[in-house]
């Protein structure tokens, strides 16, 4: 048995001359809440579609806990419960009634509808018809469906498009709790980057169809060059005076911040200390100075290249 | 395989599937009935009976299974369930043969379920006018096995109909074949070429030359069932874009 729950070897997929994704490698460890981010159309949902056997890869290779998915796509999903974009809910059945009918296609026992609705706290609803249900209670009966049968693997498509602020909260919290309370993996797509590092372990960034970073989140955001933020009366002086340490100015926010970034593996707090003196000793009034805790903005940024800049911002702001 | 037929016929039983199959069928009746009731003379059992079995052979049963295909294939493209069915661990050709099954059953009800209520509605009228009381032989077994081989003879169009209406999310391509081919099965009914035309072959069951019902029922009943195995293979086959 393969330690990961999913992995891709040179997963390729192209669709007449684009291509759409291209030569992903990416291993998702068992027990995971693993981020799949990128931008709207880098590629995540044909990466998805892949692992779910919806499409063939042009080349390569995708396995779901060591099960080749082209070749051996039914036992392949038979470990992996999903929730896409469209849900596909018969809107004219209850949500007990849509849950009844994946349940008897996957010849599961009768009481996972119960146990289902009650993980995601629909049990109260199950008696009403899809239609009269909110985007939310929509999600969260998509979730029940895709556990029915509690499979180790489960591959979400932007769980909390549509959710409002309560809802959004809400799915993360449980989300994150997935893999404790029923020891599944977690495939999260999204292209919320807040979303992504209040809820994910391990992240995968996707570029123009490249898997251009992948790791575990906490040791990649550690991995980061520190920064600390500073706001004093006079920020042409202060430049000058950051000049002599062994840091860049590299930016100079709207409401005149200054943005010290240090080598990797500096010690912020002593530098936050170090510089303040200099600050003062040089007559300058520090209204603030502190260690900005590094995010996956930051990361984003980096390897998404300039152009993602604009798009994470607005990203950050929809989160 | 038990499985996807009982979670097809569960889908149907809450659609409108039941209106259509008691719809098609009692229009035939109704005007059976009326048209009786307009007459002078008494006429043969098996001339009412015929009568309705042709109406539904060569305009119904086109339009009927036109209407059902597009249900069966609307029920997963309008809220777009095709990803989450073709997900699931189920070997996908199950998915498309239930549908395949319960509509030729479907077809099938509603066939014989017009010759029932062509019955009853002669009966019915007969009671109200009795001179108008149908004479000869009542060869219901006849009929039926006649309406058998129509239901047969049909298999080829509805396999194409079926195909077109799972193949394209829009129901217009499905509907544009039906309504076509149905206009051309009205418009040339007695053209000889009909024997060979998908739409014409059920009402070439009543035909009086052995050749062409043999013919017809041939192409109708067994390339039917090859284009409707052929069917399912590419679409369980192929990708949904």
């Amino acid at each position: 048995m393969s330690t990961f729950a999913i992995e891709t070897h040179a997963l390729t997929r192209c669709f007449g001359h684009r291509l759409a994704v291209n030569s992903v490698s990416m291993s998702v460890p068992e027990k995971a809440v693993y981020g799949f981010l990128g931008r709207n159309g880098a590629g995540k949902t044909t990466t998805l579609k892949m692992l779910l056997g919806l499409i063939r890869p042009t080349s390569g290779a995708a396995l779901v806990r060591g099960i080749d998915v082209t070749r051996r796509r039914v036992d392949a999903a038979r470990n992996v419960g999903s929730l896409l974009e469209a849900h596909g809910f018969y809107v004219n059945l209850t949500g007990r009634e849509n849950l009844h009918l994946t349940r008897t296609l996957l010849d599961v026992r009768a009481s996972e509808v119960d146990r289902v609705l009650e993980v995601v706290e629909m049990t109260d609803d199950a008696g009403r018809r899809v239609s009269d249900y909110s985007l939310g209670m929509r999600q969260r009966l998509g979730l029940a469906r895709a556990m029915l049968g509690a499979p180790p693997v489960l591959a979400l498509d932007e769980p909390t498009n549509g959710l409002d602020p309560d809802g959004i909260a809400d799915m993360r919290r449980f989300l994150k709790a997935l893999p404790d309370r029923t020891g599944a993996t977690v495939l999260l797509s999204s292209h919320l980057l807040g979303e992504i590092e209040n809820t994910a372990t391990h992240i995968g960034i996707l570029s123009g169809g490249c898997l251009v970073l992948e790791g575990e989140l906490s040791r990649l955001k550690g991995d980061l060059s520190p920064e600390i933020a500073i706001r004093v009366d006079d920020p042409l002086r202060a430049r000058s005076i950051l000049r002599s340490f062994d840091l860049t100015v590299s930016e100079v926010e709207p409401n005149a911040s200054l943005i010290a970034t240090l080598r990797p593996g500096y010690d912020a707090d002593r530098a936050s200390a170090d510089l303040n003196r200099a600050l003062v000793d040089a007559g300058l009034s520090v209204f603030e100075i502190s260690p900005r805790a590094r995010s996956l903005e930051g990361i984003y940024r980096e390897v998404s290249g300039v152009n993602a800049e604009v798009h994470t911002r607005e990203a950050m702001e929809i989160a | 395989m038990l499985a996807a037929l009982k979670v097809e016929g569960l889908k149907l039983n809450r659609s409108l599937a039941s209106v259509l199959a008691v719809a098609a069928p009692t229009l035939i009746a109704i005007f059976v009935f009326f048209n009786m009731l307009r007459g002078d003379e008494p006429q043969a059992w098996t001339m009412w009976l015929q009568t309705s079995v042709g109406i539904w052979a060569f305009f119904m049963l086109p339009m009927s299974v036109t209407a059902l295909t597009a249900l069966v294939a609307h029920m997963e493209h309008g809220p777009r369930a095709w990803d989450h069915l073709r997900a699931l661990p189920v070997r996908r050709w199950k998915i498309y043969a239930a549908k395949a099954v319960w509509v030729i059953l479907i077809v099938a009800a509603m066939s014989f379920l017009n010759l029932a209520l062509t019955f009853a509605a002669v009966s019915t009228a007969a009671a109200i006018k009795p001179a108008l009381a149908p004479t000869g032989p009542l060869d219901l077994a006849g009929q039926a096995a006649m309406m058998g081989r129509v239901v047969l003879a049909g298999l080829l169009l509805t396999a194409i109909q079926l195909w077109t209406a799972l193949r394209f999310t829009s129901f217009v391509p499905a509907l544009a074949l039906g309504i076509g081919g149905t206009f051309f099965s009205v418009v040339a009914t007695a053209a000889k070429q009909g024997v060979f035309f998908p739409w014409q072959m059920p009402v070439n069951m009543l035909a009086t030359e052995p050749w062409r019902v043999h013919t017809a029922l041939s192409l109708g009943g067994g390339v039917g069932l090859i284009v409707m195995v052929v069917a399912i293979a590419h679409l369980s086959r192929r990708e949904f874009l």
